[in-house]
């Protein structure tokens, strides 16, 4: 099987677990060890989003419709003997914490019932500092979920204003106490590159994160997406597009001031206090296999040496070994760790330039060797599309089907 | 019918867009020489991109038979030329196979430069010629003022011009009877040897080269053994026949009528424009006159952006040659952009239509370098180099002067506009020969231009600068000294020689600063920082820098975003793929034009 010695990179933390967790000893096995649940909702849309979700009443028959939708699915999947492997769990969206209380109790508990959840789980909720309460973090806690991913992205209230958030920075700061009186597991995202922001209302940003308590923190530089308010007001003027040398810089900065706070970083846009890296995202980055559920929910699955991609259930993509292999490599120099030279080695009989293409890598001051592995350098980081593009390219993408 | 008095040969000229392939279209139709359904849009125009400009490259030779008020029927030759400057040999040769010509005047535009210049063209010619006001059916059509602009202009009576429209039909049938009258019949000895005249030529996959011919004396018959004077080849025709359009095989072509021959030969350089046909035993010894070689003007080096297209782009441009004598080309190599070929043409409209044909009608993706002339220098040892390219370009110790060729333009404007190209044509260094009022609203300015300043933009420019308003038509008028030096551009400190260009030393400077300003806009940024220098041998006149790339990454990558992510970089590097790697350095194609694009 091909993702068993995967399992390890995944579980590091935690060997003895491995392969165990389990319901029922006669329930039939899986390959997928993550599973990705979407909630296309929001109470708004932000200025810049251009994720599978719209805005909607809170009190629209359409949340409780899509709730039963999903607890149809997740019994259909526990069926099938999809769940049996499942290590992490993540409730993305949208805006999961905006499907409510009680919606979110029924599916977290209808999931407890296939999914083995204990301490070894990870289980993640996404969630809005203005719509999580004390009683919807304390019921999702004890059913089990371990995790809260804050959508911060500012503790400037100028800048949480022209981003089109619906929070200030004091909401923020009392939704992450809130989660810490029960679990010490928060994640928070910050935005660097906001129009108006300063290299100095940036270092408060990143100060203040860090006095919060919080155990991970994703940074990422605004990015104009297509047919998004923010593209329109940049076409017409109202807006500036994102200096990316500023962004840079930002980026640079969090690089520095967040491991002198015991943040490591593991991955491009990924720090985290040690022990509190977010397995679920390296699963996404080391080609182990993940279902998804829901609307646009995007899913993975490997049958032998060949990948399929799969929306909301639909295979979309088929990728062959070659391509395959190229996409794990590509992921993995998003990470700290690398691609050990070995992986790279035993991949030259299905992609024969890769060698070539890392060595080029070395050569352009993109990557490093240390302890046996190719690792992004800080150069690396900041033009990730120069390093992930050439190793994509090592292969021919043309023959991906669809 | 062994006499001419029933055969009537004309040409339709015209400035662009005045309505000329129309017109020729509401002919045919009228004499039921396409059956309607098969009729199409410019049914002269046989190539996609004559019809998509709006353009004549080729000559065409359409015979119909027209029945006349006088009740007697009557062979026509209608002979469609090109209409642009870059064909005025081809043009030339066309109008000498006539009697006649039908002046094609926009009634809404009025006499434009390329009226003048066809109008003076079929004078010289000795052709009568019947002026035609087309368009009359439009709202703004000003036929007294247009009227009016003929007499004054091109001194030609308007009194009896034909009103027409090429839309409505309105004044076709005005205008048969009136080539009837006024169009003489050839005049020619039907006794005499054959002397025919090849006015143009196409290539057939299955016949080898077709020439389409004039009759001058004589007669040309099937199986003959005829001469081909400018080449000296002898052969047997193996077809003759007349186009209707299509082929239609005959046994005789006689004296005063046109059509077309095959003869087997292969190569169209043996089969020149401009040539004369005789009898092999017999015939004439002088030929007819107004035989040339065709010149290129223009040369451009043309790369595949894929290196791997190099002999594919060899085969297209022999094949392009069989319908385009007139198309020359030798390899060409360069450091920044490996093999190619330094193709020369008649003028910038032709090298874009032949490098538009190649990537359509071919599948080719090429680069072509900015157009040069072909420059005469000539060393210290006396001796004189013709050179095509920048590239070329010997030594500057070595050189004891440099000529180069020189155009005169002449151009047509509104009084108004006489100061904005007087500006523009001294800034081009210009040197003003006349100016004549043609009317109260046209003024005619003649300059002597160098060649490499036109392909410039000053045509762009010339429009741009007049509203639009100025027309332009030029001749080669033979080479001139200049002080002109070769400008390098590097690229992080390596010369490419792709980006050479030779140009006048006073204007070294201020052309070299231009040029890395507009590549730095033009080159994106990269890994590194890329300093752009412009430099006359060693000396750097100007340097701008493009600086290095600092951030470039699609921080967020989740599940769903894998495929996404994955796509934008393969778009990245399709992107990457149209540019042409240099060093380390990726130069986009516009880099290689950008020299022509330099606003003063």
């Amino acid at each position: 099987m091909t993702c068993d010695s995967r399992h390890i990179d995944l579980v590091e933390n935690h060997d003895q677990q491995s392969g165990s967790s389990w319901v029922g000893t006669d329930a039939p096995r899986s390959d997928y060890r993550g599973l990705y649940i979407h909630i296309p909702f929001c109470s708004r849309r932000c200025i810049y989003c251009d994720f599978t979700t719209r805005a909607i009443a809170s009190d629209s028959p359409e949340l409780d419709e899509y709730r039963d939708h999903l607890i149809r699915e997740i019994r259909k999947a526990t069926r099938e003997g999809l769940l049996g492997s499942i290590e992490t769990i993540y409730i993305g969206g949208g805006t999961p914490s905006y499907f409510g209380h009680g919606r979110l109790v029924d599916l977290v508990y209808t999931l407890s019932l296939s999914i083995n959840l204990n301490d070894n789980s990870e289980f993640t909720l996404e969630a809005n500092p203005e719509s999580l309460t004390s009683a919807m973090m304390r019921d999702l806690y004890s059913l089990g979920v371990n995790r809260f991913s804050l959508g911060v992205q500012s503790f400037v209230d100028s800048e949480l204003r022209w981003l089109g958030r619906g929070h200030d920075s004091r909401q923020a700061r009392d939704a992450i106490t809130m989660i810490r009186e029960r679990c010490d597991n928060v994640a928070i995202d910050l935005i660097c590159g906001i129009p108006k922001q300063t290299i100095r209302s940036w270092q408060q940003s990143i100060e203040s994160a860090v006095e919060t308590g919080v155990t991970h923190i994703s940074v990422y530089p605004l990015t104009v997406e297509e047919d998004t308010p923010l593209s329109a007001m940049i076409a017409s003027g109202e807006a500036r597009p994102p200096d990316n040398d500023l962004q840079a810089e930002m980026m640079q900065i969090a690089a520095e001031i967040l491991p002198s706070k015991g943040f490591a970083r593991y991955e491009v846009a990924s720090y985290a206090q040690p022990g509190y890296q977010c397995r679920h995202n390296i699963s996404y980055w080391s080609g182990i296999p993940y279902l998804g559920l829901g609307k646009g929910a995007a899913g993975m699955r490997n049958l032998g040496d060949n990948r399929e991609r799969l929306l909301a259930g639909q295979v979309v993509e088929r990728l062959a070994p070659a391509q395959s292999r190229a996409e794990d490599l590509m992921l993995g120099m998003r990470m700290s760790r690398g691609v050990s030279i070995e992986d790279v080695r035993s991949a030259q009989s299905l992609i024969p330039s890769i060698e070539s293409v890392f060595a080029e890598l070395v050569t352009l001051g993109l990557t490093k060797v240390l302890d046996g592995r190719y690792q992004p350098t800080a150069r690396g980081w900041l033009l990730g599309n120069e390093l992930y593009g050439r190793i994509w390219a090592s292969v021919d993408s043309d023959g991906i089907q669809v | 019918m062994n006499t001419t008095t029933h055969i009537r040969n004309f040409s339709i000229i015209a400035h662009i867009d005045h309505g000329k392939s129309t017109l020729a279209d509401r002919i045919l139709e009228l004499t039921h020489t396409v059956a309607e359904r098969d009729m199409v849009e410019q049914v002269l125009d046989s190539m996609d991109i004559e019809r998509e400009r709006g353009i004549t490259i080729k000559s065409q030779a359409v015979r119909v038979m027209y029945d006349a008020s006088d009740g007697q029927t009557y062979q026509f030759n209608l002979i469609d030329t090109p209409g642009h400057v870059d064909f005025t040999y081809e043009v030339s040769r066309s109008l000498a196979a006539c009697e006649g010509a039908i002046l094609v005047v926009d009634s809404t535009q009025g006499v434009e430069a390329q009226t003048v210049a066809n109008a003076l063209m079929a004078m010289n010619a000795n052709l009568e010629i019947i002026p035609l006001i087309n368009k009359i059916d439009l709202p703004a059509a000003d036929v007294d003022r247009v009227r009016h602009e003929i007499e004054e202009g091109l001194a030609l009576p308007a009194d009896d011009a034909i009103l027409a429209s090429g839309k409505t039909g309105e004044g076709i049938v005005d205008l048969l009877e009136a080539i009837v009258k006024r169009i003489p019949a050839p005049k020619g000895d039907t006794a005499a040897p054959l002397r025919a005249l090849i006015f143009d030529s196409y290539f057939d996959a299955y016949r080898g080269v077709v020439a389409l011919v004039r009759v001058v004396d004589g007669h040309i018959d099937k199986h003959m053994k005829v001469r081909l004077m400018a080449t000296g080849i002898n052969i047997e025709v193996e077809e003759v026949g007349v186009r209707r359009p299509a082929n239609l095989p005959v046994n005789s072509l006689n004296t005063g009528e046109v059509g077309y021959l095959i003869t087997g030969l292969k190569d169209p350089a043996d089969v020149k424009v401009g040539d004369t046909i005789t009898l092999e035993k017999g015939g004439v010894h002088e030929p007819l006159p107004g035989y040339r070689e065709v010149k290129p003007m223009v040369f451009t080096g043309l790369f595949p952006l894929d290196g791997d297209q190099y002999s594919d782009l060899r085969d297209a441009l022999d094949k392009m040659r069989l319908n385009d004598p007139a198309l020359i080309y030798e390899p060409e190599t360069s450091h920044a952009l490996g093999f190619g070929f330094r193709v020369g043409f008649l003028g910038l409209l032709h090298m874009e239509v032949v490098k538009e044909r190649l990537e359509r009608e071919f599948d080719l993706d090429l680069l072509a370098t900015a157009p040069s002339v072909e420059y005469h220098v000539y060393l210290t040892n006396n001796e004189m180099l013709a050179i095509h390219s920048p590239q070329d370009m010997p030594d500057a110790s070595t050189i004891e002067k440099i000529e180069e060729p020189f155009l005169t333009a002449t151009i047509l404007i509104p009084p108004d506009y006489v100061g904005a190209v007087m500006d523009l044509s001294v800034s081009r260094r210009g040197t003003f020969v006349t100016m004549q009022y043609l009317s109260t609203t046209t003024v005619e300015m003649k300059w002597q231009i160098p060649l490499s300043e036109l392909i410039m933009d000053y045509f762009d420019q010339l429009k741009s600068r007049t509203k639009g308003y100025a027309s332009l038509d030029y001749e080669f008028c033979g080479h001139q000294p200049s002080q002109l030096v070769k400008l390098d551009i590097l690229l992080s400190g390596k010369p490419v020689d792709a980006l050479s260009f030779i140009v006048h030393k006073d204007k070294a400077f201020d052309r070299g600063r231009i040029l890395t300003e507009k590549l730095k806009e033009i080159i994106p940024r990269q890994m590194f920082e890329v300093p752009i220098q412009a430099a006359i041998g060693g000396r750097i006149l100007s340097r701008t820098n493009v600086k290095a790339l600092r951030k470039d990454v699609l921080a967020k990558c989740y599940g769903g975003d894998i495929t996404r992510k994955r796509k934008l970089l393969e778009k990245q590097k399709a992107g990457k793929k149209r540019m042409k790697n240099i060093g380390n350095v990726e130069v986009p194609q516009e880099a290689f034009m950008a020299i022509l694009k330099v606003d003063e």
